[in-house]
């Protein structure tokens, strides 16, 4: 069965879904995610955006932006950033979130802001990037408020850092306690889904360790591409390959093959 | 209530400066937003603009691209599955633009406490991270103590951060459709426009259609900015273009990627310009320079079934051009 990366990733990210959950979906690999859970094992799925619109399920392909008319054309609900982003993910209501990471570090704190060739941790100061992102959107949120949330990266060394360069997202901050500390209302990220495996936090350090991998792939090649020292769960496994059914769904969401396009 | 219709030339000359702190009203970066009137204070030359905004879109694109603005602060500022924006972000690596950063939530709640009239508002989201630590405002001082400084809850004593709230001068708000008087209904997610509405000291909305007010009294609920708040109204029919306005037009794919890709030189950015901001001055020629085929692509939405309860009372263009005349007096 032929796939690409996207396509075994957004499957991943998919199964850690569970029915019933209100959930809140970014754009992009997020939403396909989502809405693919929705289709294939999750039908009594609760998913939002973050500009507030309700029971809306694609039509036309991904779209283009959580606004997006594709988004559009069937919601129950149209309300608006504080209704969704406050009332329902800051307050902690929301079970469960999907964001993006442009860098993800050991302790799972996103960057999706800029590239520096001298951080401001590093550098004490403040200076425009070399590259500039996006910033956070919605994301830091969604990292602090939802009960629980996954993220999204493709697994390059370059991307998997021991320190990212900028914390749009936090997730265990320094680990161990210091979210708890920090006092946020979420419970922080429960899976790092890379276009490689799946990464989860020990429970008592926070540290991201490999939980399992695709099966185009094996443990030293995703050591090779994190740029911290993995650590390997004792009963790490190979992840199942999706199934006819799996990637039927995935591509009926995916109307416009934008996973299948990318590598 | 006055007839508040203006024409889009005369709203921008009116109600932007040099130095002012604008914001524009946008439904992120693909979807409705004030797009034209940006475009038009391009044309107008205006400069060293704060912008606040919680999504860039295309309008804060472009004014980034030809140096138009000093300083931004923004939740998010790319364009989505279309890409980083190249004109912001050229104008912010280079050190042209001062870009501050927080989170999409953040903007909207800094808006409300605008809108209250409140000093600031208490933030359990942007605290213990970057968007804390870092302010392009004390750039030297890392992690910055000022931006969203700690403060004691006063009931528990537990600590959370304080955001300082929005009063921005103007807002050019895009709404899907307004009456002569300044009433408006949003058809799609409304993001924060309804708080900004509230929270701006002047407010100009940029409507895709002009309606009767006897449409508003037929959905009163839904009419979220009203005529209280609002300055003027400029009737732009593809106002949002070549972003989306829910109901009425998608967003133009060919567009979007052609102008963000022109955004990335100076040089580009000035080719651009000359046809897409200097090209036209009426409605007419900017529905011309968007052309028929691409009308009729972007027009056959599918959301197109949302206007259905309100299209009876839309103004035809001879009849808004009348009403502008009386506005004029």
């Amino acid at each position: 069965m032929e796939y690409t990366k996207q396509e075994f990733m957004a499957v991943a990210t998919g199964r850690e879904i569970r029915d019933g959950e209100l959930i809140i979906l970014g754009v992009g690999l997020s939403m396909l995610a989502g809405y693919f859970a929705k289709l294939n094992h999750a039908p009594a799925l609760r998913p939002f955006t973050e500009g507030g619109i309700y029971g809306a399920t694609p039509v036309g392909g991904l779209p283009w932006g959580i606004e997006c008319n594709r988004i559009s054309a069937n919601a129950t609900s149209f309300t608006n950033a504080i209704d969704a982003l406050g009332f329902l993910v800051a307050s902690g209501r929301a079970d469960n979130g999907v964001i993006g990471a442009a860098q993800v570090d050991k302790f799972g704190n996103v960057n999706t802001t800029g590239i520096w060739d001298a951080p401001p941790w590093k550098e004490g100061r403040y200076i425009p990037p070399r590259v500039r992102l996006n910033g956070s959107g919605g994301a830091n949120d969604i990292a602090v408020g939802c009960k629980r949330y996954l993220i999204m990266a493709s697994h390059e060394s370059r991307r998997f850092m021991e320190r990212v360069d900028y914390v749009s997202s936090p997730g265990y901050l320094d680990g161990g306690a210091a979210r708890e500390k920090a006092g946020f209302v979420g419970g922080g990220p429960s899976a790092i889904i890379s276009t490689l495996g799946i990464l989860r936090p020990d429970p008592e350090t926070k540290e991201f360790i490999l939980d399992a991998y695709f099966p185009f792939t094996d443990v030293e090649e995703v050591r090779e591409n994190t740029g911290w020292d993995l650590k390997i769960s004792p009963e790490v496994r190979k992840v199942p390959e999706p199934t006819e059914q799996e990637l039927a769904n995935l591509r009926t969401v995916d109307a416009t093959g934008s996973l299948r396009k990318k590598r | 209530m006055r007839n508040k219709l203006i024409s889009l030339q005369e709203a921008v000359a009116a109600y932007t400066w040099d130095g002012m702190t604008y914001c524009n009203g946008a439904a992120l970066p693909v979807g409705s937003d004030s797009i034209v009137f940006g475009v038009e204070m391009a044309r107008q030359g205006r400069k060293d603009l704060n912008v606040i905004c919680h999504c860039g879109s295309q309008q804060v694109n472009l004014l980034g691209a030809v140096g138009a603005i000093r300083r931004v602060e923004v939740g998010f500022s790319g364009l989505e599955v279309y890409g980083f924006a190249a004109g912001l972000n050229r104008a912010v690596t280079s050190g042209k633009t001062q870009i501050e950063d927080y989170s999409n939530g953040a903007m909207a709640m800094r808006l409300f406490g605008g809108a209250m009239n409140w000093p600031f508002v208490p933030a359990t989201v942007n605290t213990f991270n970057d968007q804390q630590y870092c302010s392009c405002d004390e750039p030297d001082q890392y992690p910055c103590s000022k931006k969203i400084p700690l403060i004691t809850d006063p009931f528990t004593g537990k600590q959370y951060g304080a955001f300082r709230t929005i009063r921005p001068e103007v807002a050019a708000i895009h709404v899907t459709m307004a009456d002569i008087h300044g009433n408006a209904i949003m058809l799609g997610t409304e993001w924060n426009r309804f708080e900004m509405s509230r929270a701006s000291e002047k407010v100009v909305l940029v409507a895709d259609r002009i309606v009767d007010t006897d449409c508003m009294r037929q959905y009163p609920n839904l009419v979220r900015i009203i005529g209280e708040v609002v300055d003027a109204v400029v009737y732009w029919p593809f106002a949002s273009y070549p972003q989306a306005s829910c109901g009425l037009y998608d967003s133009d794919e060919e567009q979007m990627f052609y102008m963000n890709k022109m955004m990335k030189t100076e040089a580009d950015t000035e080719t651009f310009c000359q046809t897409w901001v200097h090209g036209w001055h009426t409605r007419e020629e900017y529905q011309a320079l968007i052309g028929r085929e691409k009308i009729d692509k972007i027009t056959d939405t599918a959301t197109a079934f949302l206007l259905d309860p309100y299209r009876k009372w839309i103004k035809t263009d001879a009849e808004v051009e009348e009403l502008e005349k009386d506005a004029r007096g």
